[in-house]
């Protein structure tokens, strides 16, 4: 039965392999751009008739300012289905997370667009992840 | 014990405890209706029950890795093996968890299966030969 803790890690090792991407496995309040940000969103349990269950995370990326022409394209990259700098591709990097789940799969990006953190305005967007167990 | 959510069937294979890959069983017993009208039925149907039959429905999610239930099925097809099912969500025979056994004919497997995006899974019904037993001890 996989942890919590052991999936966060997980996603986050697989997070890591896209270069300048900080990680943060759990949501945290001052964070430093471009980072993505691990947060459990639901649970689905029953699964099976045993302990199956389906873990839904958002992975929150923040590229930067809204208004950097950088940050914008540096989320063209992000949001690519494929290639080194997409987070799709990032996140289904080991779909076992090290043999400590079923599967991953990046299933959507449903929000894209301005946030605010700090009093100031970034540009984020939001990566549905179900981890299966 | 009232009424339940089925949460945890226990579900064997041949012995295996295959509980974990299991999404939805059912164990069903049927008998055959056999006509018994005549002119003395006052212009009613009758019937008498006839020979008993059954079958196992089973929904499974897809798992090839050591021990796992695709592996187990994918060279069962057309042998018999023994399924036994213990009603709402226990784990051993007792009056209010009854284990049911039933013998059944492994008559179909779906290697592959699930469209894009969709979890992989499977569904067999597998008919029952011989006698349904249930024992609650």
């Amino acid at each position: 039965m996989a942890e919590l803790a052991a999936i966060r890690d997980g996603l986050g090792n697989n997070l890591a392999t896209i270069s300048g991407l900080r990680v943060a496995e759990e949501v945290i309040d001052n964070p430093q751009p471009p980072v993505a940000m691990i947060a459990l969103s639901s649970i689905d349990y029953h699964t099976d008739m045993r302990f199956g269950a389906k873990y839904n995370f958002t992975v929150q990326v923040i590229v930067g300012r809204a208004s950097e022409r950088h940050a914008q394209r540096t989320l063209d990259l992000y949001v690519n289905p494929a290639g080194a700098s997409s987070v799709k591709a990032g996140v289904e990097s080991n779909r076992t997370l090290g043999g400590v789940v079923s599967d991953v799969v990046c299933e959507s990006m449903p929000n894209v667009g301005a946030i605010t953190l700090n009093d100031q305005t970034y540009l984020a967007a939001d990566f549905l992840v179900a981890v299966y167990v | 014990m009232g009424k339940f959510v089925a949460t945890g069937t226990t579900v064997t294979f041949n012995g295996s405890d295959i509980s974990g890959a299991v999404a939805r069983a059912e164990l069903v017993i049927n008998a055959a209706e056999v006509d018994v009208t005549d002119f003395g039925s006052s212009g009613w149907t009758e019937v008498i029950g006839g020979l008993k039959s059954g079958s196992v429905s089973l929904d499974f999610h897809h798992d090839y890795g050591t021990g796992g239930v695709s592996r187990t099925f994918q060279d069962l097809v057309g042998t018999i093996g023994t399924v036994t099912l213990i009603a709402a969500n226990g784990t051993a025979a007792s009056s209010a968890t009854p284990k049911y056994t039933a013998t059944v004919l492994v008559n179909s497997f779906t290697p592959i299966a699930g469209a894009v995006g969709d979890l992989a899974t499977f569904s067999v019904t597998f008919p029952t030969t011989g006698a349904v037993t249930y024992a609650t001890a």
